[in-house]
């Protein structure tokens, strides 16, 4: 479970307030939506809640762990263990295969060879197995978001959060995604935020969170 | 964090190849330069270390003044009419038994040879030659020196103790045309010629001494020089030749005679061999310097061109640390690899000009090759300095990225 109690987001130089003091709470095995407008605070709120941004006001508990609290070593070992991220643009390694890409947070924790099957479990799941020692550089913009997703669950995370997923991808590719969220949700119990600006994929979230001036309008 | 290393360095062949080529000349250049430079240097070092004494106590040239003719205390109105003047016509070692019996008590001597150096006219026919002669028991001299290693024709000892016999520089004798067995004359300056018989001939390799210098008994040179027993040098080899200066400096505290170590002989030598490791060593670094800034400029655009990269580790859980790792490695591992090849380079450039033919005796060679040090120091540095400059213009792009907050480069779109 996450928990924020008073986030408050200025970014410098004047301190310009982007959340303007949020109080939510994410259940474990939820699957939540942040909509709203360009400039709503909805990514920034999701970077705060996922550990990325650890610089704002007020709290944030994650499994009743202060982000405050951790120090530098405790929080990339939640983001590796715990986490799971995926964004708009991708960011695969180029210069890696794509099984080579889904293992990297594997390769972190030192725990590749139990990992392996899973990785190509995973890349059956989206479709990417006959192209697993592929390099990552070949694929379409589509395939590359599901190699991400792979990724992003090779280490069987408790949270996914996504950054506009299908931001870059048409409306077929979309849906392929938000099929596998909702597959990895159900199947996996895995929590899942994401941020989106299109209504249609917004409405598919269990729980749908609107955002309008760094503050929640709809809960 | 080898493995993404690696990846990254191979995805750019062709910088990644450049940058070895360049660590490798560099230090190619060290080993082959330092290999050849070294070698000369350690044979010319040798000959001037065992070629002559390592210590040389020599008779003291003062000049003469009133006070050193003595005076007339009890006649205050005797005055010189014309002060004496100029160098004594005679130096000598003053007390030479107690020198004697001082080196037979040092530890740290390992044999002296007493001598008479004296400037003489060596003649043959209407052809004349000016050199140095030295008088010294054969014995002893041997000892003191590895004069004995030079002989081409005879051997050291055939001058024996006396009967007029001379061992004479190859370049010496040809000059004057004379042959073995034959009899040149020689004059110190005063007195009538004397006869002496050619025994035996060296060559050091070193001209100046090869076409000047002859050795005679320590007798004969005496009679020559016409100043009965007295000697005018002591030559004395210590067992830690470059450990001369501190035996020195405590002998001059008790002694009136001038003493020199072979480094203060052969200081103008010793202070080229000083010019030529800082031009090897300003060279090679320089090279390498180069390598390491061509590693900084690729690092640190590669850094510029993985931000996303950089954000998406960190997110993932990689530690500043893993990507300092990341960046470093490549630099290691060209600097590794260019400093092993170029160690290997290096070492084929030594054993080639190693082959080079040249005259017997020249570039400080006995056996008519270039004569190339294989001293493990040179791989050693080499190799250091190839790291060091690897290690300096790797760590700052790498220090660089660890500073990037993913966050930054997440909200600017990866750019």
């Amino acid at each position: 479970m996450i928990k924020a109690q008073g986030l408050i987001k200025k970014f410098p130089p004047n301190d310009f307030v982007v959340i303007k003091g949020i109080d939510m709470t994410i259940k474990d095995g939820d699957f939540i939506s942040l909509m709203g407008r360009s400039g709503s605070g909805k990514s920034t709120l999701l970077y705060l809640l996922s550990t990325l941004d650890r610089s704002f006001e007020g709290k944030v508990h994650i499994d009743n762990r202060d982000v405050h609290q951790m120090d530098v070593k405790e929080v990339h070992a939640l983001r590796n263990q715990q986490i799971g991220f995926v964004f708009q643009f991708h960011y695969l390694i180029n210069e890696l295969t794509v099984l080579e890409n889904v293992l990297l947070p594997a390769r972190k924790a030192g725990r590749m060879e139990e990992a392996l099957p899973f990785a190509r479990e995973l890349l059956s799941i989206v479709g990417l197995d006959s192209i697993a020692h592929k390099p990552s550089s070949s694929l379409s913009g589509g395939e590359n978001q599901r190699v991400a997703i792979a990724r992003a669950l090779i280490m069987k995370p408790k949270y996914i959060f996504a950054d506009e997923p299908t931001g870059n991808l048409d409306s077929i590719n979309g849906n392929v995604i938000f099929n596998l969220f909702k597959k990895f949700n159900k199947d996996f119990g895995t929590t899942i935020v994401y941020v989106t600006h299109d209504q249609e994929f917004g409405k598919l979230a269990h729980t749908q969170i609107k955002l309008a001036d760094g503050l929640i309008t709809t809960n | 964090m080898m493995f993404l290393s690696l990846r990254y360095l191979l995805a750019r062949k062709k910088q990644s190849l450049l940058i070895i080529v360049g660590i490798m000349i560099g230090t190619a250049a060290y080993v082959g330069i330092s290999g050849m430079m070294l070698g000369f240097q350690t044979v010319l070092l040798d000959q001037l270390v065992n070629n002559d004494a390592h210590i040389r106590i020599s008779a003291r040239e003062d000049l003469l003044t009133s006070e050193t003719m003595g005076s007339f205390p009890t006649a205050s109105h005797v005055f010189w009419d014309i002060p004496p003047s100029g160098m004594k016509d005679s130096a000598k070692i003053e007390y030479p038994i107690g020198w004697y019996q001082k080196l037979n008590n040092d530890p740290q001597v390992l044999a002296y040879s007493p001598q008479v150096n004296l400037n003489v006219i060596f003649r043959r026919g209407t052809l004349s030659r000016s050199g140095r002669l030295i008088g010294s028991d054969p014995r002893l001299q041997e000892r003191v020196t590895n004069i004995q290693k030079y002989m081409v024709i005879g051997k050291f000892s055939d001058m024996g103790q006396t009967g007029s016999r001379i061992i004479i520089g190859k370049a010496l004798m040809e000059s004057l045309g004379a042959r073995p067995s034959e009899t040149l004359f020689l004059t110190s300056g005063s007195g009538a010629p004397k006869p002496f018989k050619i025994v035996a001939i060296f060559s050091t390799g070193v001209r100046n001494i090869d076409e000047s210098t002859a050795f005679t008994s320590l007798s004969d040179a005496q009679n020559l020089r016409g100043s009965g027993s007295e000697i005018t040098d002591i030559a004395v080899k210590v067992e830690d030749p470059y450990n001369v200066s501190e035996i020195t400096s405590s002998w001059k505290l008790s002694s009136r005679e001038k003493i020199l170590s072979w480094q203060e002989i052969s200081a103008s030598i010793l202070s080229v061999f000083k010019t030529q490791d800082i031009v090897r060593n300003s060279m090679t670094i320089s090279i390498i310097v180069v390598a390491g800034f061509g590693i900084y400029n690729i690092l640190s655009i590669l850094v510029t061109q993985k931000r996303r990269d950089i954000a998406i580790l960190r997110s993932m859980g990689y530690l500043p640390k893993d990507i300092v790792s990341v960046f470093f490695n490549q630099g290691i591992i060209l600097g590794l690899i260019g400093g092993l090849v170029g160690l290997f380079v290096g070492h084929l450039i030594c054993r080639f000009v190693g082959t080079i033919e040249i005259a017997p005796g020249r570039m400080g060679s006995d056996s008519g090759h270039m004569t190339i040090s294989y001293d493990v120091i040179i791989y050693v540095k080499a190799f250091a300095i190839a790291m060091l400059s690897s290690v300096f213009s790797s760590i700052w792009p790498s220090l660089e990225a660890k500073k990037l907050e993913p966050m930054d480069i997440i909200r600017s779109g990866g750019q």
